[in-house]
């Protein structure tokens, strides 16, 4: 899985993926070392080094010792900072852990843990002010003062249905004087699962299914009152009757001749429009009926979703409209 | 999956995107302010107090923005601040191109740019600036507290940087200082060895130089100048002898000669020209010679203090023929040359020439004929009685000073500009060195006999520590020379005639009670009976004295003569080497120090085991996921079919049993027998062996 760093059209950017593939190869787990961090001054730390320059020659016009010494110290503490700036990621540990799927426009979340290495327990040699964030989302601080790891939550926006791969990692650190970057582009193997973009119209039950199958009740019913019965978790929220929870009894629920109702099949076939709008009419009504509770299933072309109800059905719906087609 | 995780439309909080309406975290904020007073305080004593005022005000309002209680300045008031600021350095009457002005502008830019800061780009000037602002401090002094308080301020600009870099919710700005310290702290190796090292070159281009008042002998010279400095226990120089120390009277720090009187006050007269290579000066006794190097604090002038009659050794200084040493320079910061003193030739300009040129006679027998009338009138019957004879003559002046009631005393009677001479002699009789040169002069010199007035120093106090003589502002002295035929110009100091323990002893000897309480308090004639604290001055000079001889003195000569010593010779490659060497061996003692990781605590047994385990199947494609627990991944294993259902089972109850259950009683023989489990696993998954 070769992932476009900052320009993958250009030549070189295609050449230096290709490069990072190679010298830091995809892994869910990876950790951070002299072979895959790179450090380089910022144009912060070049300032520095014009800072420097300035000091040596005024120094060398004036004679003047002290100010040979302010500049050999500043040099030198620029030095220093390559160690500790390097030591800031050195022997970090990131390791992909999970992500939760999201709509086409929403973004996506990626949880990645960060674990600092075992050094004795020594909170002083604490990690901080990391930065690490997707090309094409926001990017977040980590501090490791006393805690072993920290579980970093970055969002990528989804643009299209299906498999998002938010790309290689950036992780990066100006720490401790902002004179130099040490970063470094790991692929986590991460990718998340972006649903297609929900468009609601009218309720399923003009569509609602071949007429061989159930039977079809007048959409009104589900507003038919049948009776009252005690509150079972999974009941429709909507159901309950808060008035009498009020009033301090138990939590009651109307229940409703919908109830009843036959299942209802979401078919590719019978929504119009191009192949992503039906795909996104199907999303709408998918969570539409399960939010009403029904029974749905899904067919889309060959592939079969047999009807059902609850959480882990919505998902599998969901999931063959992102990767239909793919 | 949680509900809420689909429930349509629901944004994902984000937290700010980076660049958005960036803020410089209050721990830098802070420290900066602070790093702002610090910096300013050494220029105090060198800036004019308005630029001072214009700090304190931009700290204050900063402070207020801090605190939230102003905004920061509008765009007028900015532009206000910098005209008036820059008008302000214009108008003050330094030179526009001096040092002085640039200093002002860099402390005025970094107390500005304060209030106006937003950004990070603004706040990585501001300290910018304040490492400049440290560094320029450095061309007006360079003492060794001024140096160590410097890194103090180095630390707290480099912790402002620091809190840059640290997430802007932390609010510890000592957290930022300590690291700021240990990164100093691990810098400091390598600076010596880049001040070692770091070839020193000549002077590119000429800069101007820093023109601070300063204390010390002037070429004018008026008779109570020389008391007001007689109050400053500031050091003038510090000298170091290759054998003994001569007695005290015989150390006449001869400086500058005056031979001009006016209206009551001594100057220099026109520069006489240097000995060229061919002159030198002729012997008269003796062939004693005494060799010496002398580290003259800053005078920003280019004369220096020798004893009789002086050759410099070192290139560049100059004699004149006055018998003065000259610098290439004036004296910026402490200059160190080399000596070689012979008392024993003769002051005489021109050897080769009969007697004192007319031009010269001339010179230095002028007086203002109708100044003084009873001094002439009293000179001319002395020469009478001494037969013409200018020794004859001074000695019964000597005498005159001694029989009569004349007083040495740092606070004499002032008297008017003319008739000055008349009215110490006759009247108050109460003077002090320059009292006394200046009436013998002007007497020797209206009878005819050419004579001068010469500035310097006599005597200094041998530190006990390092064993050089100390000569301080105090021991500011005048004395006359006077011209023999045949001889030269010949030294006479009349004060000896009136306070022979000033020559003898030092000024502390020669002053009254009274005197010595006007005397500053540090100084350390005050000192006289706390033994401890005379101590303590001595130690803290000699410890200046080492730093002037081998920090700020460590120049072109003393770079050459050191690394001759640590390398044996100097060449290019060596030097780079050392400077490689040098270099790498101290950020290695600073990577060892960052590096070092204490072992882990010693492991379970078991768990070394199991990731043992997970260590080696890894190479056979059997990954343990991150957080995936021993069981699960045992299981994952077993069922490719490597392993029977119960001998799995066997398995990862032993792994639970003893990972995981704290009161399990496991003993050697248990870990022994999972570890054969392991391995037999590992082994049947390398060779893709089943059952």
């Amino acid at each position: 899985m070769t992932q476009a760093v900052d320009s993958s059209s250009s030549f070189f950017g295609r050449r230096f993926g290709r490069w990072l593939d190679r010298r830091i190869p995809p892994s869910p787990e990876i950790s951070l070392s002299q072979r895959n961090v790179f450090i380089f001054p910022t144009r912060t730390g070049f300032v520095f080094g014009g800072l420097l320059l300035l000091l040596v020659l005024a120094a060398i016009n004036y004679q003047a010792s002290l100010v040979y010494g302010v500049a050999f110290l500043l040099g030198s503490v620029f030095l220093v900072t390559i160690l500790y700036t390097f030591r800031n990621l050195s022997g970090l540990r990131l390791e992909f852990a999970g992500t939760r799927p999201g709509f086409v426009g929403e973004d996506i979340e990626f949880s990645i843990r960060v674990v600092r290495p075992q050094d004795g327990g020594r909170g002083r040699r604490g990690r901080e002010g990391i930065q690490i964030g997707f090309p094409d989302g926001i990017v977040q601080w980590v501090d490791l003062h006393h805690q072993e790891a920290d579980l970093v939550r970055l969002y990528v926006q989804g643009s299209r249905r299906g498999y998002l791969h938010p790309g290689r990692l950036l992780v990066e650190t100006y720490y401790p004087l902002g004179l130099l970057r040490a970063w470094t582009w790991v692929d986590l193997d991460a990718r998340a699962l972006v649903y297609p973009r929900p468009l609601f119209s009218e309720l399923p039950e003009l569509m609602a299914g071949r007429r061989d199958e159930g039977q079809l009740i007048d959409p009104q019913g589900s507003e038919d009152f049948t009776d009252i019965k005690a509150y079972q978790p999974g009941d429709p929220v909507k159901h309950i009757i808060w008035r009498s929870y009020a009033r301090g009894d138990e939590l009651m629920v109307k229940r409703y001749a919908s109830f009843m109702e036959p299942r209802l099949w979401l078919d590719l076939d019978d929504v119009g429009g191009g192949l992503e709008e039906r795909l996104s009419r199907l999303t709408g009504m998918a969570l539409q009926a399960a939010r009403l509770g029904r029974e749905f299933g899904l067919r889309l072309g060959k592939v079969e979703v047999k009807p059902a109800v609850g959480e882990a059905h919505l998902e599998r719906v969901l999931r063959e409209l992102a990767l239909y087609g793919s | 999956m949680a509900a809420d995780s689909i429930a349509v439309g629901r944004q994902a909080s984000k937290p700010p995107a980076r660049g958005v309406a960036y803020q410089i975290p209050r721990n830098s904020l802070a420290l900066l302010m602070v790093a702002q007073v610090v910096v300013v305080i050494p220029y105090l004593f060198h800036l004019s107090p308005w630029i001072i005022a214009v700090c304190l005000f931009c700290g204050y309002w900063r402070s207020g923005v801090y605190q939230g209680r102003w905004d920061y300045p509008r765009r007028w008031i900015k532009a206000v601040l910098v005209a008036s600021s820059v008008g302000g350095v214009v108008l003050s009457g330094v030179g526009l191109f001096s040092l002085e002005a640039a200093a002002s502008l860099l402390i005025l830019a970094f107390a500005l740019k304060l209030i106006e800061m937003k950004g990070r780009r603004d706040a990585y000037l501001v300290i910018f600036l304040g490492y400049f602002s440290i560094a320029t401090q450095f061309l007006f002094d360079q003492s060794i507290a001024v140096a160590a308080y410097q890194v103090v301020a180095v630390t707290v600009v480099t912790a402002a940087m620091v809190g840059l870099n640290q997430l802007a919710t932390r609010v510890n700005p000592f957290e930022s200082l300590r690291i700021a310290g240990s990164l100093i702290l691990q810098a400091l190796p390598l600076t010596v060895v880049l001040f070692l090292f770091f070839p020193r070159i000549a002077p590119l281009w000429t800069v101007p130089l820093p023109s601070s008042s300063s204390t010390g002998i002037s070429d004018r010279m008026k008779p109570g100048d020389v008391a007001e400095l007689i109050r400053s226990d500031e050091l003038a120089f510090r000298v170091v002898f290759d054998g003994a120390v001569p007695p005290n009277r015989e150390l006449y720090w001869r400086g500058l000669v005056y031979s001009r009187f006016l209206d009551g006050t001594w100057s220099v007269g026109g520069l006489l020209p240097e000995w060229d290579a061919t002159a030198r000066p002729r012997p008269r006794s003796g062939s004693d010679s005494v060799d010496y190097e002398v580290l003259l604090e800053p005078t920003q002038s280019d004369w220096l203090f020798a004893l009789d009659v002086p050759e410099a050794r070192t290139p560049g200084v100059v004699l004149t023929r006055d018998f003065r040493l000259e610098a290439p320079d004036p004296v910026l910061s402490v200059f160190r040359y080399r000596v070689t003193s012979r008392p024993g030739l003769a002051m005489d300009p021109y050897p080769d020439a009969a007697g004192l040129p007319d031009m010269l006679r001339r010179r230095e027998t002028w007086y203002p004929e109708d100044d003084n009338p009873r001094t002439q009138a009293f000179a001319a019957d002395l020469w009478n009685e001494s037969g013409h004879d200018p020794e004859v003559f001074v000695s019964a002046l000597q005498a005159q000073i001694r029989r009569q009631p004349y007083f040495y005393t740092l606070s004499p009677p002032t008297l008017e500009e003319r008739g000055s001479i008349d009215a110490f002699w006759f009247d108050t009789r109460r003077g002090f060195c320059t009292h006394y040169a200046g009436a013998l002069v002007f007497m020797l010199r209206s009878v005819g006999v050419p004579a001068r007035m010469v500035g310097g120093y006599q005597g200094g106090e041998i530190n006990p520590v390092t064993g050089h003589v100390m000569v301080r502002q105090y021991d500011a002295h005048a004395w006359a020379e006077y011209w023999l035929p045949g001889e030269g110009w010949r030294r006479v100091d009349p004060t000896a005639a009136v306070a022979p323990a000033r020559i003898e002893q030092g000024l502390n000897a020669a002053l009254s009670a009274e005197d010595r309480a006007s005397l500053s308090a540090f100084t350390s004639a005050r000192f006289e009976g706390l033994a401890v604290f005379r101590d303590l001055l001595f130690w803290a000079d000699s410890l200046e004295h080492r730093w002037n001889l081998w920090v700020i003195g460590y120049d072109t000569q003393l770079q050459g003569n050191v690394l001759k010593q640590l390398l044996g010779q100097i060449t290019p490659a060596r030097i780079g080497a050392a400077l490689l060497l040098g270099g790498a061996l101290s950020l290695g003692l600073v990577a060892a120090v960052l590096f070092w990781r204490r072992r882990p605590a010693p492991r379970h047994p078991v768990e070394r085991a199991f990731s043992r385990f997970c260590a080696r199947v890894a190479g056979s494609g059997w990954r343990r996921a991150p957080g995936e627990p021993p069981a699960t991944f045992i299981r994952r294993i077993a069922a490719s079919g490597a392993l029977r259902d119960d001998q799995a089972a066997s398995l990862v109850a032993d792994l639970d049993r003893l990972l995981y259950n704290p009161a399990a009683d496991w003993g050697s023989r248990d870990v022994r027998q999972l570890r054969n489990q392991l391995r037999k696993l590992q082994f049947r998954l390398a060779f893709g062996a089943t059952r």
